[in-house]
């Protein structure tokens, strides 16, 4: 246990230098991907003001939030992309990780952990901006902030499984592309990262109900944003602790199965 | 002329090697289909809640995202290819290869890569914008038409103008990387009419970023909401950038052949 | 006796791969009904290695080295065959395995691009579990012995080849493995930092008695490190035994070295002409000729001084890679 907080200190420390090393580019990437929230924040701010102040339960103000609090989560939940998996295949990286006596998905985690920890900090500006140009309705208690704080590492978790096992479908196909945007579609569609869910028609909800999307974006952004009451906040916790069990269950067997492919045929 | 012949050349040979890798063309349609489907819940899922938004109704906005896609594919197809390939050689020194050609460098670095299989974002953005005028529900003429295509030309040309701009400074400044990442993020905001974003962002993306003639403008013709001055206020402004750009880029080549030299 | 630290046993692995044909047609074709083909990239390999031999493991491009070095660091799973080493079967990848040992490939992924390798180094005592106190004096004496004083303080991008070469060698040994498998670790760099290279590892296997499997395409790398060779070719095991070994059985030819008193007699009729250099002439002879050419030569001639000298490992390497035919066939 000691041992693999070593190892995640150390790999922390290496994200963060890496995080900082690339500033310039982050910032770059973080101004166009905030485009995304603040055009769902216009629009939906904009028919809000003009249906007397709130549509589907949300006012202006309160819209403004949900988008604010999403690009902090979206700033925690980007991990490892699947398609790296090919490059990492081709120039023997994967070897390299299958050698270090530690299971690989260690290294991402602990990595990206630190990026996602530096980024945040690089993004307090631009939220400092945004919280000024559109004045979001907020006021979250400390239970609140305390479950946000656990939710937003579980949403890290959650997608982080997910985005490992669909790299490592690499393994049977060169077309990972093509599956990796069918999950991003599915993502936009029914994890709130469009629209708040209650927006969506009640089958939408009840889909999204058996799936895994909403808690890595609309479970933190409603936690913070005082959407839940006590028991919806700590019932969602623990609805992400079983898709992150979950998650560790499958990633085993793909895995398994990935490394009985790659040893038999190498790269 | 010579330059024209040359980029019809240079598109044939691009769209000829392209044409090798047909299952592109799928994971392309694949790609479209999956952004317009998302487009079309999200334009669903506003007029489920409100029966226009700043004054569009649905069948103008369909028009905007048809125009939006299509001036996102004319602009993947071609600008950002050579853009992006324009930063790569001025890095790495090969640009020099451009320059021994006898042709205008310019013409050159702009028309040298075609990603043909992205042009399938026009063809559905097309259709996209001709169902939006069929629901228009109200009388389209001639005039129209003709003033939609020459502010989608003029549109076009502005984003060219920012994005060559932008690729002169390569000469300068040796890391442009993020600004293909930056400039994809922004021109998303172009799925809506600029009218409705706040006015500093909707100057913003006006005059920083040229989204708004590139998208709002052509759909403005479109759904006649355009007055005579400002289309030629538009055509003006393209005439403008053009030169300023050409300038530009003359001074930035000068700077390049001084600097390896 | 002791017990061996690696042994193979009829190792073999086969690889099965699509069948390509040209044209759409036939690409089209193969999306429903696929072609396949056995390809033996190890056939049937034995060999035992004992602690602390340095063994060179030879073979043209495509012979199966990288094939037997993956499946002795457990990346692959034999076809058939047995593999253990230190005990244990590398393809269980046993983290207890792991540790003891290391692969250093061309591919350089020890080190983090943007950082000091310092950072990495941290980062390795980490993954390995290496005690602090062993994790210092192990890094210090790296540093010290290939002399990365100031190369560890910068970021890995800023070193040339030969230097990131060095780091990422001290990098892969800091868990003081048992067994190193190094596959071309001086390949591209110049002949100062090969020679640096080698005597690293040289003095690595010294002090910690490790044992080291080693492939490379510089003959000088294994004549200074290897007391033993095993040469592989098509998959096969053509040669195991001391260099010595390889160059008597294999080379087929002997350089006769002449000096003679008068330089105008025509020395063409004994063997091969291979230089004149003013008054001595280098000859070329089959090597079961060499004692009649030389009883010859100094019957018929005013010599003044005579040499019969092995050919170069290199030209004799060549020369057995040039073969195409597997052991049996060869001339004995």
């Amino acid at each position: 246990m000691t041992a693999y907080f070593d190892v995640y200190r150390q790999l922390m420390k290496i994200g963060v230098m890496a995080e900082i090393q690339y500033r310039v580019s982050t910032y770059f990437y973080m101004i166009g991907m905030i485009t995304e929230p603040v055009i769902y924040l216009v629009v939906w701010s904009t028919i809000a003001r003009s249906h007397g102040g709130s549509v589907g339960g949300y006012t202006a103000g309160q819209f403004v939030a949900y988008y604010i609090v999403w690009t902090l989560v979206r700033n925690v939940n980007i991990v490892f992309t699947p398609y790296g998996w090919e490059d990492r295949i081709r120039t023997g990286q994967f070897s390299a990780m299958l050698l270090r006596p530690m299971h690989p998905i260690h290294w991402d985690l602990a990595f990206f952990a630190g990026t996602r920890i530096m980024s945040v900090i690089m993004w307090l500006p631009l939220a400092a901006i945004l919280v000024i140009a559109f004045r979001p309705t907020i006021s979250p208690t400390w239970t609140q902030v305390l479950v946000f704080f656990f939710a937003i590492w579980g949403a890290y978790l959650i997608r982080s499984f997910n985005q490992w096992m669909l790299g490592l479908v690499t393994f049977w196909t060169t077309r990972v592309g093509a599956v990796f945007q069918l999950y991003i579609t599915a993502e936009t569609l029914l994890s709130g990262r469009l629209v708040p869910l209650s927006l969506m028609p009640h089958w939408v909800q009840v889909l999204a109900d058996f799936l895994p999307f909403q808690w890595t974006f609309q479970f933190p952004i409603l936690a913070l944003i005082g959407k839940l009451t006590t028991r919806q906040l700590f019932l969602g916790l623990a609805a992400q602790l079983g898709w992150i069990l979950g998650g560790i269950f499958l990633l085993q067997l793909v895995w398994a199965a990935c490394l009985r492919k790659y040893s038999a045929v190498g790269n | 002329m010579h330059e024209i012949r040359l980029a019809w050349l240079f598109f044939r040979v691009g769209a000829m090697n392209e044409l090798q890798y047909r299952v592109n063309f799928f994971l392309q349609l694949f790609q479209s289909v999956l952004a317009i489907g998302t487009g079309l819940v999200s334009l669903w899922l506003i007029f489920s809640h409100t029966s226009s938004l700043h004054g569009w109704n649905p069948a103008q906005l369909l028009i905007v995202m048809g125009v939006f896609t299509l001036m996102g594919g004319v602009i993947q197809t071609t600008i950002q290819p050579n853009m992006t390939q324009l930063i790569e050689d001025v890095q790495q020194g090969t640009f020099d290869y451009v320059l021994t050609k006898p042709a205008d460098a310019q013409v050159l670095a702009s028309i040298r890569r075609v990603e043909i299989w992205q042009s399938v974002d026009v063809l559905t953005g097309v259709i996209i914008v001709l169902i939006g005028v069929l629901r228009l529900q109200s009388q389209f003429g001639i005039g129209r038409a003709v003033t939609f295509l020459l502010m989608l030309v003029v549109g076009a040309l502005l984003i060219y103008c920012f994005w060559m701009i932008l690729t002169t400074l390569a000469f300068w400044v040796t890391s442009m990387w993020h600004l293909v990442e930056l400039f994809a993020g922004v021109y998303n905001a172009g799925r809506y009419p600029v009218g409705i974003y706040p006015g500093w962002l909707r100057y913003g993306l006006t005059v920083v970023v040229p989204v708004a003639f590139a998208v709002t403008v052509p759909s403005e013709a479109l759904t006649g909401r355009l007055d005579t001055k400002t289309v030629l206020g538009a055509v003006a402004l393209s005439l403008i950038l053009v030169t300023i750009t050409r300038v530009f880029w003359s001074f930035g080549l000068r700077r390049y052949s001084g600097a390896s030299a | 006796m002791v017990k061996p630290v690696i042994h193979v046993d009829q190792l073999t692995k086969t690889y099965v791969i699509p069948e390509r044909e040209g044209g759409l047609k036939a690409a089209l074709r193969s999306l429903v009904h696929r072609k396949w083909r056995d390809v033996k990239a190890v056939d049937h390999i034995s060999f035992d290695i004992q602690p602390g031999e340095v063994v060179g493991f030879l073979g043209p491009n495509g012979a199966g080295k990288t094939t037997t070095l993956k499946m002795l660091s457990g990346l692959l799973h034999p076809t058939s065959g047995e593999v253990t080493v230190l005990g244990f079967v590398p393809q269980r990848r046993d983290k207890a395995y792991l540790k003891q040992i290391t692969l250093v490939m061309g591919n350089r992924n020890q080190l983090q691009w943007d950082l000091p390798a310092l950072d990495s180094f941290e980062l390795n005592r980490a993954i390995y579990r290496i005690p602090t106190r062993q994790f210092r004096e192990t890094r210090d004496e790296f540093i010290e012995l290939l002399d990365l004083q100031d190369l560890v303080r910068k970021p890995v991008r800023n070193l040339s080849l030969g230097e990131r070469m060095k780091v990422e060698i001290a990098a892969s040994l800091l868990q003081r493995p048992q067994v190193l498998y190094l596959d071309e670790p001086t390949i591209g760099l110049d002949v100062t930092m090969q020679a640096r290279i080698r005597s690293f590892i040289a003095e690595y296997n010294r002090r910690h008695d490790a044992t080291v499997l080693l492939t490379s395409h510089y003959m000088a790398d294994v004549e200074a490190l290897c007391k033993r060779v095993i040469v592989i070719h098509h998959g096969h095991l053509l040669f195991d035994g001391s260099l010595a070994d390889l160059v008597a059985r294999f080379a087929a030819f002997k350089t006769i070295g002449v000096t003679l008193e008068d330089t105008s007699a025509d020395l063409s009729r004994y063997g091969e002409i291979m230089s004149v250099d003013s008054d001595r002439v280098t000859l070329r002879v089959p090597k079961t000729e060499t004692p009649r050419v030389t009883a010859r030569l100094l019957a018929d001639l005013p010599v003044m001084d005579l040499t019969v000298e092995e050919p170069l490992i290199e030209d004799v390497i060549r020369q057995v890679f040039a073969q195409e035919a597997p052991l049996e066939e060869l001339p004995a």
